[in-house]
């Protein structure tokens, strides 16, 4: 049922097209596959790849015979050819022996020079075809799944499925997705902090509320079970990643639209509105009503001050609300051990758990959001964003910005978008 | 831009430096990055707003923020219609000490505001130039088939920077004990 789930990671970067790649020249020359690895070890003893960890030095090759008798071809990248002059003849010596005594040929390739995120696409594998039978390009299809399709454990991707799934029902009115949804989940103890819908317009029945009471209560199966037994799900994604209905319908998402408020129904009622009420924005004042809520604080500013320091010391002294600060190449977070039999006592933090904003925390939203809550969500400290459905028109996480690729902001999360699945 | 027309610019900035300053003191006082703007309309301050970060526990209570909060609650009051407000908006001035962070400016182009002077620019966060240029509205992608396209606005940095700057520096001089992990030790505490 869940086959179709992905998660794929959002890069800070654009993603290098195969054929934009920057590229060196380097040595190669096919070999007999029985000295492959008595070679690969030699070479990367004498002419070790330095900067290139990432480029395997074998490529494997399928080549068609003439009698319908195929074969595999191996070859192998000797050394980065020269910048200047003839590339062959300034073989070093040693990789100039070996050569000899293997009896190798060498011709000149390319290698790929940054190491590139893309996921095995169509695309992709025209690519592989389309390259030139000794032109073998290395390290640009040797390279692709470190973080395309992201370290998540079974069990980790269950759980941002389910409160993705979670995040779609709440905005959903009958089965169209007229709103954007927000939901940030602590996934140490994978209990919902906050959640709210667009509240752009006051004739949307808003839905977020401080979920001190309940959540501690509700838990995530509970919660996601009730939503999908409780309601006829038959959104259907398109090609494009939208779902299944024509873009022109989604002006009711704030982040979409972000200047189209005042335009919406040109009627003259005296319907009250926000422009800036979008879904993540309302969910972090949930959240941070939650926190004053949960850790409530001496009225005294100058009593605060000393608090606040104190805080600060047991925070550094490696206390569980300071988590590890993310980024894309320690995802995988080990959520399970310490922090699961917390679930009885979540009600009942002692002061010393309370976060810094909402440090460690994940945002689930089921539309790309636009640059003014993204940037909120870096003003909060949200550990990882999750988003379903692209927003090309406005969109800060990849689409028209990328605010998680800005190097100057002081605080950064990772951005993952989930491949919904058509049981949605 | 005509030399009278600076002069006038310059008098009317002086006047909205002195509400400014006073609600960026008070935000100092209440040991909060000390940010403070106005919102003008036809020459009188309509709102005003200061950074409420650490009190409010939530990041994105910025001054503008804020201001813009209070207008919008003055004209729910007056039970303006959404085309009214959004009238209202494109003749509006904002005035404030330090240049609008991303969040704020695309705030404020998304309410469509006016214009907007600012105090000293913002080489982290800036979205008035600094690191996005969200004002001006080439920026964003230029839409068809009638939907709406993304709204400039008039932007002039540089206003009483020196002031502004200061303001930071006494704040940050003291130490910001809210930062998640104090860059420089605070001062020692002299408050009773």
């Amino acid at each position: 049922m869940e086959e179709m789930w992905q998660i794929v990671h959002i890069p800070d970067n654009p993603p290098i097209p195969p054929d934009q790649q920057p590229t060196v020249d380097a040595i190669a020359s096919l070999i007999d596959p029985l000295f492959a690895n008595t070679l690969v070890r030699r070479l990367n003893q004498i002419a070790p790849l330095e900067n290139l960890r990432h480029v395997k030095r074998v490529h494997k090759k399928f080549v068609q015979g003439v009698h319908y008798t195929g074969k595999t071809q191996l070859s192998v990248i000797l050394c980065l050819a020269s910048q200047n002059g003839n590339q062959l003849d300034s073989i070093q010596n040693d990789v100039q022996e070996l050569m000899n005594s293997y009896q190798l040929s060498p011709f000149i390739t390319k290698v790929g020079l940054s190491l590139f995120i893309l996921t095995r696409s169509a695309s992709m594998l025209h690519h592989q075809k389309k390259s030139g039978k000794n032109n073998a390009s290395y390290g640009q299809h040797l390279i692709i799944p470190q973080l395309s399709i992201t370290g998540f454990s079974q069990e980790d991707s269950q759980s941002v499925f389910s409160f993705m799934k979670y995040a779609i029902q709440l905005a959903k009115s009958g089965d169209n997705l007229e709103v954007n949804a927000a939901v940030i989940v602590d996934p140490s103890v994978k209990q919902v902090i906050a959640k709210a819908c667009d509240q752009t317009c006051s004739c949307y029945n808003p839905k977020n509320e401080i979920t001190l009471e309940t959540s501690c209560s509700e838990k995530l199966e509970t919660s996601v079970c009730h939503g999908i037994s409780g309601g006829a799900l038959s959104c259907k994604e398109h090609s494009n990643g939208f779902p299944a209905k024509s873009e022109q319908l989604y002006t009711g998402v704030s982040c979409l639209c972000p200047w189209g408020w005042a335009e919406q129904e040109s009627d003259m009622s005296l319907r009250y509105c926000h422009p800036l009420r979008h879904a993540s924005i309302v969910a972090i004042e949930s959240s941070a009503a939650r926190d004053r809520l949960l850790f409530p604080s001496s009225g005294k500013t100058q009593d605060n001050k000393s608090f606040e320091m104190d805080h600060m010391q047991s925070c550094s002294a490696a206390s569980p609300a300071k988590r590890q600060k993310t980024n894309s190449t320690n995802i995988q977070v080990n959520y399970g051990e310490d922090n699961l039999d917390l679930n009885g006592e979540g009600c009942s933090r002692s002061l010393s758990a309370r976060p810094y904003l909402c440090t460690g925390f994940d945002m689930y939203l089921v539309w790309e959001p636009c640059i003014m809550c993204a940037m909120a969500l870096v003003h909060q400290r949200i550990r990882r964003i999750f988003f379903a459905y692209p927003n090309p028109k406005a969109g800060a996480l990849g689409s028209v910005h990328r605010l998680q690729g800005q190097r100057s902001l002081n605080h950064h999360y990772a951005v993952f978008r989930v491949l919904v699945g058509t049981d949605i | 831009m005509e030399y009278s027309e600076r002069m006038e610019y310059y008098r009317q900035n002086r006047a909205q430096w002195h509400s400014r300053a006073v609600l960026a003191n008070e935000a100092l006082d209440s040991l909060e990055v000390p940010v403070g703007c106005v919102i003008v309309e036809d020459g009188k301050v309509i709102a005003s707003g200061r950074n409420q970060t650490n009190e409010t526990r939530n990041a994105t209570r910025h001054a503008e923020m804020e201001a813009i909060d209070t207008l919008l609650e003055q004209w729910r009051e007056q039970r303006l219609s959404k085309s009214q407000v959004a009238e209202k908006f494109s003749k509006c001035r904002l005035y404030v000490t330090c240049e609008p962070c991303i969040m704020c400016a695309a705030a404020l182009s998304f309410i469509g505001i006016r214009e907007v002077f600012y105090g000293c620019a913002n080489d982290k966060f800036g979205g008035c130039g600094s690191i996005l240029s969200l004002n001006s509205s080439s920026s964003e992608p230029q839409t068809s088939g009638g939907a709406p396209k993304g709204k400039g606005f008039k932007c002039t940095g540089g206003i009483m920077a020196t002031e502004a700057v200061s303001l930071f520096r006494s704040f940050y001089e003291q130490g910001n004990p809210n930062a998640p992990k104090p860059h420089r030790p605070l001062a020692q505490q002299a408050t009773q």
